[in-house]
């Protein structure tokens, strides 16, 4: 009774933490509103953790006109998002106008000509696979070939040849759990797709990606699933082996070169149990046990996400501050010691060109900063290598600014919230380019979305989950 | 006869070029045609259904390649780059669409593949009528199942 006690405790405790980190400011009576735990009917969660989110958006977004729980778990809300007359917001508008005047001047391309009637036949899917991932879903209409070639074998392969574009952050917003909003960095635009198949009753948050697939979990860290968030397609993963669901860091790679190959997900929990899944065998494994050189309790940082490079996984730990990495192919998991930048906060991992990158806000006296490091592989010190354009650092002077990292491949999405300010932005760490995101705003919406959390992913069209 | 290194390629109009052997077996076609019969790197390769203008065109782009496959300092990523812009910004639509033929033929995959992205490009503004128009396509849907279709993925449009 007394073990079953415990386990219930950890698990709400992972699940306030979880919360914590997404929504960033509980109401005080947070704790008193949460409901005692039921027996052993892990199906019944969902529900209290509507009304704990509605208890956290009623005390922290005044003005917010969503009511959390007929957003979370009603079907009328995937019907706003069928197609229609949107009405964005005068900044989305202006997008939309510049989008209509590239296709112009690109419709009086005259095409015309008699040689196109007899365009080589096996070109078409080459030519189809560099298509904008939004045209090819608008020339899906053109005959059946083009309509079938999600499903095409020498299509999927013509896609891996495509060198890969900027990633996508599919991310979800605080107002809207059940509906993702997708972030184009080319066009510089939301979208929003809808993935019918996960769960609308459990707040399912999108925790890694691989090959343009990306991992969900919900707060309870008891079910994962997986989706390609363009084509819809699903899977929902087998059962976890663990009793008790304390909270665990999650970490997604591929096992070969592309997504034919098939994809590993992991996750470790800061007891050091681990559990790796393999898509080609639908199952959990627990290859072994994390090596004793590494420090136990793991003290994972929760805010960072996990970076795949080559099929090793590395995950950020504090206490000691450092790095924990998993190699996915040989199964040995490894420890390096990093010493953290002083005044260090809300830092996370990131990825760029096979490189360990690092992100975090700087904060001395009433000033922060946004800085980049990038890890010296020799020393095992962390380099700056970048910072926030100062004009933009003066904006955050004296506030208490929160950083929450939405996608870490090579391309980064930076949440910078304070009282008085919500920003989001890009940051290319590549070109070292710093790009300010346009609001999201829902179809037929006019409030801007506060996004909560998210993960980048590689959009591919052919991906199957 | 074209000397040691060297290979001798004629159009269909009769127009001969001769060209260093690293830059000719950009096309996979004719490295396999040189790698299968030796008797093809002394005498004359004839490149049927390309004429002159074309396959100047096409030892151009690879000429600039293979230089580049080799020394990657003179030649950098961003100089080759600038070069595939303007090589395909300054083909009319004729050149275009037999240059796509020609590379297709000739299995010149980097130069097909910087074509379709041109002709990708292209359609992108594009209706899916204007679409089938230009391409002499059948719309082989019903009106229903064309509706059915779009509403898939609304966030598309």
């Amino acid at each position: 009774m007394e073990g079953g006690g415990l386990a219930m405790l950890s698990q709400l405790i992972g699940r306030l933490q979880v919360l914590f980190d997404v929504y960033d400011s509980p109401p005080p009576n947070y704790f008193l509103r949460f409901p005692p735990p039921p027996d052993h009917h892990h199906h019944h969660h969902h529900h209290h953790f509507s009304w704990c989110l509605l208890s956290l958006n009623d005390s922290s977004v005044k003005d917010n006109c969503y009511n959390l729980i007929i957003t979370a778990g009603k079907s009328e809300n995937l019907k706003m998002l069928e197609p229609g007359k949107p009405r964005p917001a005068k900044k989305a508008r202006k997008g939309r106008n510049r989008g209509k005047l590239t296709e112009t001047t690109n419709s009086t391309e005259n095409m015309d000509q008699i040689i196109w009637k007899d365009f080589p036949e096996d070109l078409f899917e080459a030519v189809i696979a560099r298509l904008p991932i939004a045209i090819f879903f608008r020339f899906r209409s053109v005959c059946r070939k083009w309509n079938s070639l999600l499903t095409s074998q020498s299509f999927s392969q013509q896609c891996t040849e495509v060198p890969p574009a900027q990633p996508w952050f599919y991310t979800i917003s605080q107002e809207n759990v059940n509906t993702g909003a997708m972030y184009d960095p080319t066009s510089k635009k939301w979208h929003h797709p809808t993935v019918p198949a996960l769960p609308t009753e459990l707040i399912v948050l999108p925790v890694a990606s691989a090959g343009g697939l990306v991992c969900f979990l919900d707060i309870g860290h008891q079910s994962f699933y997986v989706c390609n968030p363009l084509t819809r397609s699903f899977r929902e993963l087998p059962a976890r082996s663990v009793k008790v669901w304390s909270r665990v860091a999650v970490g997604m790679t591929l096992n070969g070169k592309s997504i034919n190959g098939g994809y590993k997900i992991i996750w470790v929990g800061c007891d050091g149990e681990y559990e790796v899944y393999d898509s080609m065998q639908n199952c959990w494994t627990r290859p072994g046990s994390i090596p004793s050189n590494i420090k136990l309790p793991l003290a994972l940082n929760f805010r960072s996400q996990a970076v795949s490079i080559d099929g090793t996984l590395y995950f950020m730990r504090s206490d000691p501050d450092g790095i924990v990495s998993y190699d996915t192919v040989s199964g040995s998991w490894k420890q390096f010691i990093i010493p953290s930048p002083l005044h260090l906060s809300d830092h996370t991992l990131a990825v760029s060109e096979g490189r360990i990158m690092l992100v975090g806000l700087l904060t001395k006296n009433a000033a922060t900063c946004l800085c980049i490091w990038e890890l010296q592989k020799m020393t095992l010190l962390w380099k700056e290598v970048d910072r926030m354009p100062n004009i933009w650092c003066l904006d955050f002077y004296g506030k208490h600014v929160r950083m929450t990292c939405l996608g870490n491949k090579g391309l980064l999405m930076l949440s910078l919230r304070s009282r008085q300010m919500n920003r989001l932005v890009t940051y290319d760490l590549s070109s070292k380019e710093w790009l300010k995101v346009p609001g999201c705003v829902l179809p037929r919406g006019r409030k801007r979305q506060w996004i909560a959390c998210g993960t980048a992913f590689h959009p591919c069209l052919t991906a199957l989950a | 006869m074209a000397s040691k290194g060297n290979l001798t390629l004629k159009s269909c109009n009769g127009k001969e070029f001769i060209v260093e052997e690293k830059v000719a077996v950009m096309s996979t076609t004719i490295k396999n045609m040189v790698d299968v019969d030796d008797s093809f790197a002394q005498g004359v390769i004839p490149i049927i259904g390309v004429d002159g203008k074309i396959l100047a065109k096409l030892i151009e782009y690879c000429k600039e390649h293979a230089e580049a496959d080799e020394d990657e300092e003179v030649k950098s990523e961003e100089y080759l780059k600038k070069f595939d812009e303007k090589f395909v910004d300054e083909l009319n639509l004729n050149d275009l669409y037999d240059l796509l033929k020609a590379s297709n033929y000739l299995e010149i995959t980097k130069l097909l593949n910087l074509l379709c992205q041109k002709v990708a490009s292209m359609i992108k503004g594009k209706k899916p009528e204007e679409i089938r128009r230009i391409f002499n396509i059948k719309n082989d849907f019903t009106p229903e199942e064309e509706e059915e279709i779009n509403r898939q993925n609304p966030w598309a449009f």
